[in-house]
């Protein structure tokens, strides 16, 4: 199983290359393979979590490269899931850019900056309501994946027809992943915050960051609300929580200490 | 009155105050928060030293550069949820009331969060087994057993405080373990495993049968004689005392266990676990919680409603 992201890795190369391929045909058929290498990625990055969390006792969701294997999952898994469904206008270039930033998780997670070593949590990271937040949050920001590259797609694209339906992709899926991420990172976060240390809300660097993403995210909804699907603003806020979600886990993790600096 | 109300009614306000909150939020995460003016001194060019100390931006979260936006935030929100909750209840079919819900979430949290952040209040002690500490508003609260779990590498894996509580009838607990994660709440109060740590224990033999435990800046009197423990040295092996009697201002000396010190003996010297327990009034508690799941509940509708929406 110390094998599997990487393997994962490979899949995902094989899946955003065949997608690159079938991106420059004329006739815009989507290539049939990729969603099932994808599929295959996610799972053999669950089952890595899943031996993991069986080595050390505690769902493996409280290390750098743990976090980070389960968010490639999930981020795997929602490429496949929008190559499947049918009622979303399909966009290729949405799929490939999700699974290039699969592959990058990966590669991140197999990289020096994670640790690789299996520990146990310490006390304070031994709770439900802390996997609750880790999980919920990782899966509303697999769909934050998926607008970030659908409005970077709006953001380049010259045809109005082929704007209006990456706008489409990229509401449904802050829609669906701002909920969810809401739940994990500002909820459950608080709660697991108050039994761990009594306190719902410390201002520190990740919370704070956290709370601008879901800002962010507040806005995009509130401009598309007002502005429907006039203008370049929304796709730019869009893109902007994106990097936001990003920030929070690298930047704050690397460059910023505070409570959750072990992870 | 109704340019007012329509200022505090309007979408674009709360876009400006949401992209406002989210920027400053930002900023503020870049600049050490809390720190004295001499820091930001020390750091920043003069004019933006100052220019942070005298706006509150070193304070942030508690100033109004951050305060007055959240009210105007907080009454734009009221505005808006009891519009649009009125105007949903006058439609006949197709209400939603999924954002009102949110909204009225928020608003609870918003409320919740004054209370929580005005009248909380917090305490930290750190017990020995057997030590007791007096619980505000009443009652003593023992630590009866301290147990320190450990993985095999030697990292800690539970800190178990096994507490009672005594001498107020309505919160007489017995026997409840603590832990990380697994607070004791006792009415407006709860108690909290935050932390867990060692101290250095010398037991002394005195003369006439004198004897006690000392921890670090503890004494024991005996024979017109005091032995001060002022801490544990060279590893813990060892220990820092100072011998004083009525006559001099005393001297110290480092001992090692079975050796004498004036007229103490040094029987052993070794260490204690300590539990570090808070305890936290927040009367914003159950509004907090209220309003969480309240504005979770308003989030799930609005969202699965709207997907819904969605036709192929």
């Amino acid at each position: 199983m110390n094998r599997s992201p990487s393997l994962a890795f490979a899949l995902l190369i094989l899946a955003a290359a065949l997608q690159a391929a079938f991106l420059f045909r004329k006739d815009r058929k989507a290539d049939p393979a990729s969603p099932w290498l994808l599929l295959a990625a996610a799972l053999l990055l669950l089952g890595t979590s899943v031996v993991r969390s069986f080595r050390i006792g505690f769902p493996a969701l409280t290390g750098t490269f743990e976090s980070l294997v389960f968010y490639a999952a999930l981020v795997a898994l929602t490429a496949f899931a929008y190559r499947l469904q049918r009622r979303l206008p399909r966009m290729p270039l949405v799929g490939f850019g999700a699974t290039i930033v699969a592959a990058a998780l990966v590669a991140v997670a197999s990289s020096p900056i994670a640790p690789k070593e299996a520990l146990a949590p310490v006390p304070a990271l031994r709770s439900g309501w802390l996997v609750l937040h880790v999980a919920f949050t990782f899966v509303g920001e697999a769909f934050f994946v998926a607008s970030f590259v659908a409005a970077l797609a709006q953001l380049a694209a010259k045809d109005e027809a082929k704007r209006a339906d990456y706008d489409r992709v990229t509401y449904t899926a802050v829609a669906a992943g701002y909920p969810i991420f809401t739940s994990g990172a500002l909820v459950f976060g608080a709660i697991w915050a108050e039994q761990a240390w009594g306190a719902w809300w410390t201002w520190d660097p990740k919370e704070t960051w956290a709370l601008v993403t879901w800002l962010v995210y507040t806005l995009y909804l509130h401009l598309r609300f007002t502005k429907k699907r006039k203008g370049r603003l929304p796709a730019i806020v869009a893109v902007i929580g994106f990097l936001c979600t990003v920030f929070t886990f690298f930047g704050v993790n690397y460059l910023m200490s505070g409570l959750h600096s072990y992870g | 009155m109704r340019k007012l109300l329509s200022f505090f009614t309007s979408m674009r306000l709360a876009i400006v105050l949401i992209a406002y909150l989210a920027l400053a939020g930002t900023l503020a995460t870049f600049v050490p928060q809390g720190e004295e003016p001499a820091f930001y001194a020390s750091r920043y060019p003069r004019l933006l030293a100052a220019l942070v100390v005298d706006s509150g931006f070193s304070g942030f979260f508690r100033s109004w550069l951050f305060i007055l936006p959240a009210f105007l935030f907080f009454a734009n929100l009221s505005a808006c949820t009891i519009r649009r909750l009125s105007r949903e209840i006058g439609k006949k079919e197709r209400r939603r009331h999924g954002p009102d819900l949110l909204h009225f979430g928020l608003m609870i949290l918003v409320v919740g969060s004054i209370l929580s952040f005005s009248g909380r209040e917090e305490g930290f002690v750190r017990l020995a087994e057997g030590d007791a500490v007096e619980l505000p508003g009443g009652g003593l609260l023992r630590l009866e057993r301290f147990e320190h779990e450990r993985y095999a590498d030697g990292r800690p894996l539970e800190w178990t405080s096994e507490v009672s509580v005594s001498g107020d009838a309505a919160r007489k607990v017995e026997a409840y373990p603590i832990r990380v994660n697994h607070p004791l709440r006792l009415g407006r109060y709860a108690v909290y495993q935050v932390s867990h740590d060692v101290e250095p224990v010398l037991a002394v033999l005195g003369p006439g049968g004198a004897a006690g435990s000392l921890a670090r800046g503890e004494e024991l009197e005996a024979g017109g004689f005091s032995l001060l423990f002022l801490g544990a040295e060279d590893g813990g092996t060892g220990a820092l005392v100072l011998l004083k009697d009525a006559a001099g201002p005393g001297k110290s000396f480092r001992v090692a266990a079975g050796e004498a010190v004036g007229p103490f003996r040094i029987a052993t010297l070794a260490v204690r676990d300590l539990s570090g327990l808070k305890a936290v009034a927040d009367p914003g508690y159950l509004v907090v919680l209220v309003g969480l799941l309240i504005a979770a509940a308003g989030m799930f509708f609005t969202f699965i409603r709207k997907i819904k929406d969605f036709r192929p």
